[in-house]
């Protein structure tokens, strides 16, 4: 008697611990939209992908939202950018979140910087140095070369979490490897006609790209990372531009634009608004248009 | 969730509870900008902290920084008759004292932020609970003294447990709740009148955050900027609409 209602129940039980598994999609959260895309493009609509930040925020600061910490608590995987670019802002999410099964270093967490060469890696970090990126640029992803080893890097994560669809996972990444190769020789055609081009920058969130295609980088003109341009750094722009045949400024979207806008004036050269993320721009709905409205505003 | 909106709500109860005693008091002195001022030697102090040796002692040092700051407003409260002035550029002092400072530390200024004004979001439970406690024991220490002295060390107590008050709650919620949260209860319960302002302050305080919260909940909207707009609206309006006649 007993046993023929605590076998159902039990069985009741497992299955309801057991149900949501199978019925839930795969919950991913990335960091920024970029990412998301990438997992989009990997996964389809297999998983439920979400972004915390916007793409037309400055990355390095993104106010939190309730909503962030209800995404991370039922997130089945982590997607970061790492390389400290969300140490400003990521670190009491987690906390606050205390999803254990998305936590650094546990399964269901990726940090793409891991899977990248990062430049600038400083011998000392000191902040007086004007070095809080002690881990390198954190700005990997601006480079299409980049782009399908943190595919690669994702399709390997996805099928480990879930093995079910690891087949389709690869296949998935087989294709989008294919297509962006193909997108990948019309952009550096376009791109390669820049080469010693000099420009420069408000920050350095395009070093990867500008490296790559070998175009000379002049200055920033916000003295340090994180620090509007004063008057004497300024100044000292002018007599680059006064000796030297700048291309382009290249200004993000999210920084005030009025010392590009004062140096493009001055000196007739053209600023250039670079999306640096997926929704940077209206143009950037995915990961390929990013690359694309870039390419086309680098090269109109 | 609930559980972090629950901390967040009583983080505001808590800040509402000590600081309603501030609002009423620097309403009645007429010196607002003395939280901003005092919280400004407190960033101030950070900043030093963060430039000159890497961050460490932010706590004492801001501390110390604050102190100072309600020392000298104490001070200045019986030697000057232009206090507001010497307040508001007090703040004006620490305010452009932190850029220049931070104006050679790259990526200074969001660190130095984050340092400053943790969300109210990432309090964490025991935080509230342990600032919950100090407040209380604070808040009973300045009932039993605060009407039996008078003269300098009145207003020495005043300043001083309003320097250590605005220095913790800014650290844990931000510099601009905590204005709204000192002033704005304190403001509507002078406005609505009655013979407890400090009961009317705590019960709309109470009010106007669970409101705020649940919003910000819904809506997604940051937590904390929800929670200083609906009690500076509530203030705005309470003031702009006419009060009844009490006659007739």
């Amino acid at each position: 008697m007993k046993r023929t209602v605590l076998i159902p129940l039990a069985v009741a039980m497992i299955a309801s611990v057991a149900a949501p598994l199978r019925a839930e999609r795969l919950k991913v959260v990335t960091t920024y939209p970029y990412i998301a895309s990438i997992v989009e493009q990997i996964a389809k609509d297999t998983v439920r992908v979400d972004a915390l930040a916007r793409g037309d925020y400055d990355p390095h600061t993104i106010v939190p939202k309730p909503s962030f910490i209800a995404k991370l608590r039922k997130a089945h995987l982590l997607i970061i950018n790492g390389a400290q670019l969300e140490i400003g802002w990521l670190p009491p999410l987690l906390k606050q979140a205390n999803n254990a099964s998305v936590n650094p270093g546990t399964r269901g967490f990726l940090d793409l910087s891991g899977h990248v060469t990062l430049i600038d890696v400083p011998k000392s970090v000191s902040r007086a140095q004007g070095d809080v990126h002690p881990d390198g640029n954190p700005h990997y992803y601006i480079d299409p070369h980049v782009i399908p080893r943190l595919a690669r890097a994702i399709c390997t994560k996805l099928s480990e979490v879930d093995s079910r669809n690891a087949a389709m996972y690869k296949k998935n990444y087989d294709e989008f490897a294919a297509r962006w190769k193909a997108k990948r020789a019309s952009w550096d055609a376009k791109l390669r006609r820049l080469k010693a081009a000099k420009v420069i920058q408000y920050h350095k969130n395009m070093d990867y790209l500008l490296i790559r295609y070998g175009l000379v980088r002049m200055g920033t003109v916000e003295p340090l990372p994180g620090i509007p341009p004063t008057s004497k750094h300024i100044a000292e722009l002018e007599k680059i531009f006064e000796s030297n045949t700048i291309r382009f400024i290249l200004q993000d979207v999210y920084n005030a634009d009025d010392s590009s806008r004062h140096l493009s004036k001055k000196f007739g050269v053209k600023m250039v608004k670079v999306p640096h993320d997926v929704g940077a721009v209206r143009e950037a709905e995915g990961i390929f248009s990013l690359f694309d409205e870039m390419v086309r505003r680098l090269t109109q | 969730m609930s559980d972090i909106l629950i901390t967040a709500f009583a983080l505001s109860v808590v800040l509402v509870g000590i600081h309603a005693f501030f609002g009423t008091e620097i309403i009645r002195r007429g010196i607002i900008f003395t939280d901003l001022a005092i919280g400004q030697m407190a960033a101030l102090g950070a900043a030093a902290s963060l430039f000159f040796i890497d961050g460490q002692f932010v706590y004492p040092i801001s501390l110390g920084f604050a102190l100072a700051g309600g020392l000298l407003i104490a001070w200045a409260s019986r030697h000057t008759d232009n206090l507001e002035a010497f307040i508001g550029l007090m703040y004006a002092f620490g305010i452009s004292a932190v850029y220049i400072i931070l104006s050679k530390s790259a990526h200074g200024m969001e660190e130095f932020q984050r340092l400053m004004a943790s969300d109210i979001l990432f309090t964490p439970q025991e935080e509230v609970v342990k600032t919950a406690i100090i407040y209380a024991v604070l808040g009973v220490v300045l009932f039993a003294l605060y009407r039996r002295i008078d003269g300098f060390w009145k207003d020495a107590l005043f300043f001083v447990s309003f320097a250590v008050t605005v220095t913790s709650s800014v650290k844990l919620a931000g510099v601009l709740i905590v204005f709204a949260l000192l002033v704005a209860p304190a403001l509507i319960a002078i406005r609505v009148g009655g013979g407890r302002p400090l009961v009317v302050a705590w019960i709309v305080g109470t009010l106007v955050n669970l409101v705020a919260i649940a919003l910000a909940h819904r809506f997604d909207f940051p937590t904390g900027y929800t929670i200083v707009f609906c009690n500076a609206l509530l203030a705005l309006l309470v003031t702009i609409i006419p009060r009844r006649a009490k006659r007739g």
